[in-house]
């Protein structure tokens, strides 16, 4: 219980962070004036209200996404290295938007939209098969190799198609660290819609899975039919992927960095960890966004750089404690 | 013998051809005039844009491939390639710092500290104390240093202003564009220096193959002649950072591409065979980077990056029907 | 010669705190066929490769004519002991010959090219467990039983006078189990070469050793000649095992019979 009221403490000096801190630094009383009784001439009441309301939607549905998606592609491999961002589902939303910009000409709302989901469900196909992730037994090593690789080829073609386009590298680097910054143009109404089918679907599935992680074949004996746990799985991770590319670009590592500590607040129960999930990843991507909005003001440091920065060091420490036996 | 004549004529064709296409396509006869000393226009492209480009790209990828075989052998892991490992970008960030900063060291250097520090971190981070280090465990931490050092780089990169980012992303993905004959000496002379050195242990990686305990009732100092491999190995992929950039899955690619061409056994043929497919592989990749869509020059690590992503699924999906992995 | 005899004086052996043998000393007797026998996790392992200096003792010392062989040059010493480890690695693709060949590493200078003694050296191991028609194969193609004896050509190539071998029996039939052993005997009388093994197997032991080390839980039980060593007490006290000991019709060695 103790740990569920840190939780919620996190997650709301997160939020009120987030809120607060940037720029142009608020108080409590500019957020509580600006809800109460907005006024269009106060500069404090516009930020808030046009910049940092829509960006504090945009990272809690994102962060949320993301953890929850974790926490799924975890239970799913039993690999303790499995984040959309590592095992290349980021990046295949990623192309997939490039790519159809690039053949489309355009890059409106609609386009990222349609096309994020098919990118990240195939890009989740893709290293599922190789990376041996349906058999259920992949060891964290292949899984990890087949989506760093899967990764740096779809990157390699989103740097090529943006080099092809001569954008301005900018662009690239959305398309490589993602963002919250622009979460106020971005579809976060219909995504919230999507992530939160992909998170009924979760929770749904939950107690599927966890028999699924006992092995596939104990699972069948259990009565569970591992084919189709494992693609409504991947269903959820794919629809929760797709709507955080499509509001923030590709953001790596929150998916890695969720789940563990999910599991020290929740215990051993996969409903109560995916719960714990949800307000983890939101706090952590609001925490390294307004982290990356106070290093160096008034430019920004990218979010998706940010968790990057975290996850490296992470991703080692989680590499290091795995099991010689686990990495057969 | 007959497959070490094909390799070495596919090396021949790729280094004329990467000397005749281009924005330009040139004929033989420019070819001719340009090894000569003729001085059109045409012989003059050959001589000082393309040919130190082909001479860096042959140097550079010979190095790595070298690198990459010999961590390989020595870890005994396909994995374990200086790439996978994050060593080649651990050089790539300790050069992009040092452009950011302005030091005025060598690259060389520069890139070799930083390849030893990415080592040196991804050997002591994967030991734990009283147990043996599982090649797996080194090849993922490996990962995670080169996630992270990509990271750092990237970070440093938006603290750049827009002509030095453009700049800084070639140190990040590697490339060969305006590199001219100092570049050139600089790889073949270090190269040299570094595969002679090379050569000497041979024998010891030949033994070490065959399991430690074995090695050492052989006579083998079997610790130091790891170390002395291993940073040998560390040293020939920064050399090759050094001049072209952190370029993806060419170490990884080029020892088992090697072997599978010449169908060479011992250590010394192979470790041979593994440097002229890391020079083909990395020549070839150039040439279709800047030659393949018209009018677009990218970078060598984006095509690498291509070729090597499916290379590296194949490899894993065939350790998993032969349940190695 | 020179007697060629491998001794621990006050030998304790261990892994950071946990102590696997504690003070032993003992010798291995020169140009003798020698095996270690003992219950899983006795340190026969250790012992063995204390001797082959692959492990550093915590205390005493392995002495080979009477010097410490962790002082020795590492080279000089491969020229006099050869060990044979249990699960040594095999290069991938390597042909026999290949693998035979690199047992002359102690004898060869860092440039000194392949000499004609280097040659003879690896025909006459090659020949001595009858795989010379085997040479150009691939060991990966072999059988069980001819790979081991292509290990064994590796380490008898390298012609020193101790031979050390952990398990070299280990994951093979009977059949082939005594033909290693044979080969082994057959190069103790031929080139009077010294000859250590660790073993599961007490009969075989007792019928192709010599001289016997039995080590139990709490370290040496006894050595000496398999008449010596195998009697019902001392398998009581190292192995917790009753049984009856009769003479083996065939050689007239001590036979074990659990009961």
């Amino acid at each position: 219980m103790k740990r569920w009221i840190l939780l919620a403490l996190l997650f709301a000096v997160a939020v009120a962070l987030s809120l607060l801190l940037g720029v142009r630094h608020l108080t409590p009383s500019d957020v509580w004036q600006a809800v109460t009784a907005p006024d269009p001439r106060n500069p404090a009441h516009v930020t808030l209200l046009t910049i940092r309301l829509p960006r504090l939607a945009g990272g809690l549905i994102a962060g949320a996404a993301l953890g929850l998606a974790g926490t799924v592609m975890q239970s799913l491999t039993r690999n303790p290295l499995a984040d959309p961002g590592i095992l290349g589902v980021n990046a295949g939303a990623a192309l997939a938007v490039v790519l159809g910009a690039l053949l489309l000409g355009r890059a409106d709302n609609g386009i990222v939209t349609v096309l994020a989901f098919p990118g990240a469900a195939l890009a989740s196909v893709a290293v599922f098969l190789p990376g041996g992730g349906l058999s259920g037994d992949a060891g964290p090593v292949r899984l990890t190799l087949a989506g760093a690789a899967l990764n740096a080829l779809l990157i390699s073609a989103v740097s090529a198609i943006v080099q092809f386009r001569g954008e301005a590298l900018d662009i690239l680097r959305f398309w490589i660290a993602g963002s919250l910054a622009s979460a106020a143009e971005r579809p976060v109404a219909a995504m919230s819609l999507v992530a939160l089918c992909g998170a009924v679907l979760a929770l749904a599935i939950a107690p599927r899975l966890e028999v699924l992680s006992l092995g596939g074949s104990l699972a069948r004996g259990l009565g569970t039919r591992p084919g189709i746990v494992q693609a409504q799985a991947l269903l959820a991770v794919t629809a929760l992927t797709g709507a955080a590319v499509a509001i923030a670009g590709p953001i790596g590592f929150l998916g890695l960095m969720v789940p563990p500590l999910a599991r020290r607040v929740a215990g051993h129960s996969l409903r109560l960890e995916l719960a714990a999930s949800v307000a983890l990843g939101a706090a952590i991507l609001l925490l390294a966004d307004t982290a990356g909005r106070l290093i160096f003001p008034p430019a920004e440091v990218r979010a998706g750089i940010m968790t990057a920065l975290l996850g490296g060091p992470i991703f080692i420490l989680i590499a290091r404690r795995l099991k010689p036996g686990a990495q057969g | 013998m007959k497959r070490v004549i094909v390799l070495v004529a596919l090396l021949v064709v790729a280094t004329a051809a990467s000397l005749l296409i281009g924005d330009v396509n040139l004929g033989l006869g420019a070819l001719w005039q340009g090894v000569w000393g003729g001085d059109g226009p045409a012989a003059l492209t050959i001589r000082v844009i393309r040919a130190p480009r082909v001479a860096v790209a042959l140097g550079a990828g010979a190095a790595l491939g070298l690198s990459g075989a010999t961590l390989q052998t020595l870890l005994r892991n396909p994995l374990a390639a200086p790439d996978i490992m994050g060593f080649t970008s651990g050089a790539g960030l300790a050069i992009l710092v040092a452009i950011t900063v302005g030091l005025t060291l060598p690259l060389p250097l520069v890139s070799a500290a930083g390849g030893l520090v990415a080592a040196i971190l991804v050997v002591a981070l994967a030991h734990r104390p009283g147990r043996a280090t599982p090649a797996a465990t080194v090849v993922l931490v490996g990962l995670g240093i080169g996630f992270t050092t990509t990271a750092i780089g990237t970070f440093l990169m938006t603290r750049l202003p827009s002509a030095g980012a453009t700049e800084a992303q070639r140190w990040l993905t590697g490339s060969l564009a305006a590199r001219d004959w100092g570049h050139a000496c600089q790889i073949w002379g270090i190269g040299a220096v570094l595969a002679l050195l090379l050569a000497l242990q041979v024998r010891g990686l030949g033994l070490l193959e065959l399991g430690n305990d074995l090695a050492a009732g052989l006579g083998l100092r079997v610790e130091r002649t790891r170390w002395m491999l291993a940073a040998t190995a560390v040293a020939l992929s920064a050399a090759g950072v050094a001049v072209a950039g952190p370029v993806p899955f060419v170490a990884l690619m080029a020892g088992p591409l090697g072997t599978r061409m010449t169908g060479a056994q011992r250590p010394g043929t192979r470790l041979t065979s593994a440097a002229a497919a890391g020079a083909g592989v990395m020549l070839l990749a150039d040439l279709v980077a800047r030659a393949g869509i018209p009018g677009l020059q990218l970078p060598i690590g984006v095509m690498t990056g291509a070729l090597g992503a499916p290379y590296l699924l194949w490899r894993l999906s065939r350790e998993i029907e032969r349940g190695e992995l | 010669m020179t007697e060629m005899t491998l001794r621990a004086e006050a030998l304790t052996l261990g892994y950071g705190e946990r102590r696997v043998i504690d003070d032993l000393s003992l010798a291995l007797p020169a140009a003798r066929m020698t095996t270690i026998l003992g219950p899983n996790g006795c340190g026969k392992s250790t012992l063995l490769r204390a001797f082959a200096r692959l492990i550093r003792p915590q205390a005493g010392v392995v002495t080979l004519c009477g010097e410490d062989i962790h002082g020795q040059d590492t080279r000089a010493l491969a020229r006099r002991i050869a060990i044979l480890p249990q699960a040594p690695l095999a290069p991938e693709g390597i042909s026999v010959g290949d693998l035979v060949k690199r047992g002359r590493a102690p004898w060869r200078g860092l440039l000194s090219p392949w000499s004609r003694a280097d040659a003879e050296a690896c025909a006459g191991a090659l020949q001595a467990v009858g795989m010379t028609e085997h040479q150009e194969r691939r060991l990966d193609e072999l059988s069980g039983g001819q790979r081991q004896r292509a290990w064994l050509a590796l380490v008898l190539a390298q012609g020193t006078p101790l031979l050390l071998l952990d398990e070299p029996t280990t994951w093979l039939d009977l059949t082939h189990q005594l033909e290693v052993l044979s080969l082994l005997r057959q190069r103790n009388r031929d080139a009077g070469t010294t000859v250590v093994s660790v073993l599961h197997d007490i009969n075989l032991a007792a019928r192709f050793s010599d001289h016997l080390i039995l080590l139990g839980p709490g370290g040496l039980v006894a050595e000496g000649t398999p008449e010596v060593v195998v009697t019902t007490e001392n398998l009581q006290r190292a192995f917790r095992l009753a049984a009856r000991i009769q003479p083996d019709p065939v050689t007239d060695r001590p036979m074990v019979i659990p009961l």
